[in-house]
């Protein structure tokens, strides 16, 4: 039997309205609340509100602290992506070889992505905790390095850095191996016949090929880099020291829940917004240059 | 994607109005009557971690086989900063708890939220405020009225390693009084190599803020915000602001200053030997006497000639009653407070932390029952603080914001002495930060 299925004026919307629902209550109503307190000096309890029209965008912009946090975010992320998609695609290609318990080995890969940025960080302090870690005593004992990232600005710098790259590193590994299993085997064989170096077949066969994947975790990375240090900083430096690994999620949350400026740190949530959406948007338009999807 | 951005635009705008027109302002008034009957459930979010923890849920059983129509909900609520944020979080979302513990630079903030009952509205005789501790008493009073209960009261002292003192042969003792003998000691100790550091601080900011009571200076405009007119102005860039950062990062130069972040953190390698001295709040003793396998010294803070004698402040934090529930929990939660009040608790509570006991009582049955005779680094807080002055600039300051002031204060001193930027700089951009946190406190309301 045929079912026949009367085509709706409002079905499409009904089938849609679950999630239009939910990117309402959990994006549109929070950021135009967002939106809204930015135009305002609140005070602690949100009681009383002060219109300060686009003071607050106008005074963060004077503010070098705010400026200096928004280099420091650009400069964390690009060495965190550049560091992060180097590393992870180097073990992605040794792991790619033919052995023994690759499954295993990839099931293992993937655990750091797993545990939540906290964690991360817990863990991370610990082993580099001044006094008591492990590995700042082995750095002291065979390199006589004193790494303290609580006394050290480049030293928190650096630690933070290495802890971002490690947490996402089981994630890039995951999609640069999927990547890597989807080339042909019969094109490399090929260039090994035409006598095409290793450097050769990786620059001019593979890296065209894993183009998609590469762009995607271009893509994941920056936004990573650039949103989710909260965890991290929070439980290692708290932006410290001075303000040496202040990143804007962080100068964000200190203005806005530390602080308690509701509508300075709403501005700031307005323009984080801002920069996300050109982010986004720069590396699509970019992307079809250089990404190749196949024919 | 033109159309859905802007789409998106006046979706947001026409949100934002009228989440706009959503907004009232709400208003209660307070009266406590006199047949009230005490029941119900008391949520109380404290910062009181680790041990402490223990303790407080103790009280909160203890009281409650003596209560059996109250329950205290008792919940450990993260660092004081975070325990005062999400108390304030809750307020907004009008589900605010019945009790809120609020270190205590947040007592300006409360006090002007709105958002709390003044612990003396309730008094009707069960508390005599004559008992409370002095000087702590002086701290949290605002134009002479308690407006929370004092609970937890430290102030800042020096600790220090006597074995390391008689290993570099000095007298363990003699600790330090001055600045000038805090570097001297800490070289001679660097030099035998006995340690890699000299001395370390917990809670940095407020060390600053205890030298200028500590040496009678002023730390903000209106008599540190006591005059009866709110601070408007910082006054830390003065010449004692500047001559004690400057010391600090000199010792910092010289790794004499191990710099151990803004809160407990330096506590861990002062036990493990790496420097021989901390300047840390007196609530660490129990915790610093039972991990130290060496044996540890208390004593003054140091300070540095040509001022005149002040003292140190009251710090820790103190129990907020909050408005929003019904009379029953609210006098179920003054029974509460009033319990932990009492002389035994206040007693256990000392001996179990280091805290000052908030009833003053309490001094009378520790010195009965010769406490500090047997434990005579309890009794270096007391010394200091009952010793010092209470002149004005003495008691403490009180500040608008000044959670956010403490931040700035904690960023600007790990500038000097982390980041080496020089002190009277660094001093002059954090005034200007911090006068404009002020007038924008101010102007949100008056």
């Amino acid at each position: 039997m045929q079912t026949t299925f009367k085509s709706s004026k409002w079905l499409p919307y009904l089938l849609l309205s679950p999630s239009v629902i939910i990117v309402f209550i959990f994006f549109i109503i929070p950021s135009a609340e967002s939106l809204f307190y930015s135009f305002f000096r609140l005070n602690i309890t949100g009681t009383r509100k002060i219109f300060v029209g686009f003071g607050n965008f106008i005074r963060l912009f004077q503010d070098p602290e705010y400026i200096e946090s928004l280099f420091r975010s650009f400069m964390f992320t690009v060495i965190v992506v550049v560091v992060g998609l180097s590393v992870s695609l180097g073990i992605a290609m040794i792991a790619n070889n033919k052995m023994k318990f690759f499954n295993v080995y990839r099931t293992l890969l993937i655990w750091p992505y797993a545990l939540s940025p906290a964690i991360t960080g817990m863990i991370w302090a610990l082993m580099f905790n001044p006094t008591i870690g492990v590995i700042s005593n082995i750095l002291h004992n065979l390199f006589g390095v004193s790494f303290n990232f609580i006394n050290n600005s480049s030293h928190a710098m650096i630690f933070i850095i290495v802890a971002a790259v490690w947490k996402m590193l089981g994630y890039n590994i995951i999609f640069f191996l999927s990547g890597l299993q989807g080339v042909p085997a019969e094109l490399i064989e090929a260039a090994i016949i035409d006598g095409a170096n290793p450097w050769k077949r990786f620059r001019h066969i593979i890296l065209p090929l894993i183009s998609p994947t590469t762009f995607f975790l271009l893509v994941m990375n920056t936004l990573y880099a650039f949103f989710q240090q909260f965890g991290l900083l929070h439980v290692v430096t708290e932006g410290g020291p001075g303000r040496a690994t202040d990143l804007l999620v962080y100068k964000l949350y200190r203005d806005g829940f530390i602080s308690m400026n509701t509508g300075y740190a709403s501005a700031q949530s307005i323009i984080l917004l801002i920069i996300v959406a050109a982010i986004t948007l720069f590396q699509f338009k970019s992307a079809k240059k250089s990404v190749f999807y196949g024919t | 994607m033109k159309k859905l951005l802007l789409i998106l635009v006046i979706l947001l705008v026409v949100a934002g109005v009228a989440f706009a027109a959503g907004q009232k302002e709400k208003e209660e008034s307070y009266l406590l009557p006199d047949d009230v009957k005490a029941q119900g459930t008391v949520t109380f979010w404290h910062a009181m971690s680790g041990s402490k923890t223990a303790i407080v849920d103790g009280y909160a059983e203890e009281f409650m086989k003596r209560h059996p129509e109250i329950t205290i909900d008792a919940v450990y609520s993260g660092s004081y900063a975070e325990t005062v944020t999400k108390g304030l979080a809750a307020i907004k979302a009008g589900k605010p708890p019945v009790l809120l513990m609020s270190y205590e630079v947040g007592t300006q903030t409360m006090i002007d939220s709105g958002a709390i009952i003044p612990v003396h509205t309730l008094n009707k005789g069960e508390i005599n405020f004559d008992d409370v501790t002095g000087p702590i008493a002086k701290y949290y009073s605002v134009n002479g009225k308690l407006n929370s209960m004092p609970f937890n009261s430290s102030t800042a002292m020096l600790y220090y390693n006597k074995d390391l003192f008689k290993a570099a042969g000095l007298d363990p003792d003699k600790p330090p009084t001055t600045f000038d003998e805090v570097y001297e000691y800490s070289k001679k100790i660097m030099d035998a190599g006995l340690s890699s550091g000299g001395i370390s601080f917990g809670w940095p900011a407020w060390i600053f803020e205890q030298m200028h009571a500590y040496h009678n200076e002023f730390y903000a405009n209106n008599e540190n915000g006591r005059s009866g007119k709110r601070a408007s102005e910082v006054m830390f860039n003065g010449k004692l602001g500047v001559q004690v950062l400057t010391e600090w990062q000199k010792w910092a130069k010289d790794g004499v200053l191990a710099y151990g972040g803004r809160t407990y953190k330096a506590n861990d390698p002062f036990i493990a030997g790496e420097f021989a001295m901390l300047v840390q709040s007196t609530s660490s003793l129990a915790g610093i006497i039972k991990s130290a396998d060496f044996e540890v010294g208390t004593a003054f803070l140091p300070h540095l000639p040509g001022y005149e004698k002040g003292n140190s402040v009251i710090g820790g934090a103190s129990i907020w009653l909050l408005k929003g529930h019904s009379n029953e929990v609210n006098a179920a939660a003054w029974k509460f407070l009033q319990y932990l009040f009492e002389e035994e608790n206040a007693v256990a509570w000392h001996k179990g932390t280091g805290y000052f006991p908030v009833n003053s009582k309490a001094y009378g049955i520790l010195m009965n029952e010769g406490w500090f005779d047997k434990e005579p680094r309890f009794r270096t807080a007391f010394d200091q603080i009952l010793g010092g002055s209470d002149s004005k600039a003495a008691s403490g300051v009180l500040l608008g914001n000044f959670v956010e002031i403490r931040d700035i204060m904690g960023a600007a001193i790990e500038d000097a002495v982390v980041n080496m930027k020089d002190p009277k700089t660094v001093l002059d951009e954090a005034k200007v930060r911090c006068d404009r946190v002020l007038s924008d406190y101010i102007s949100t309301v008056e």
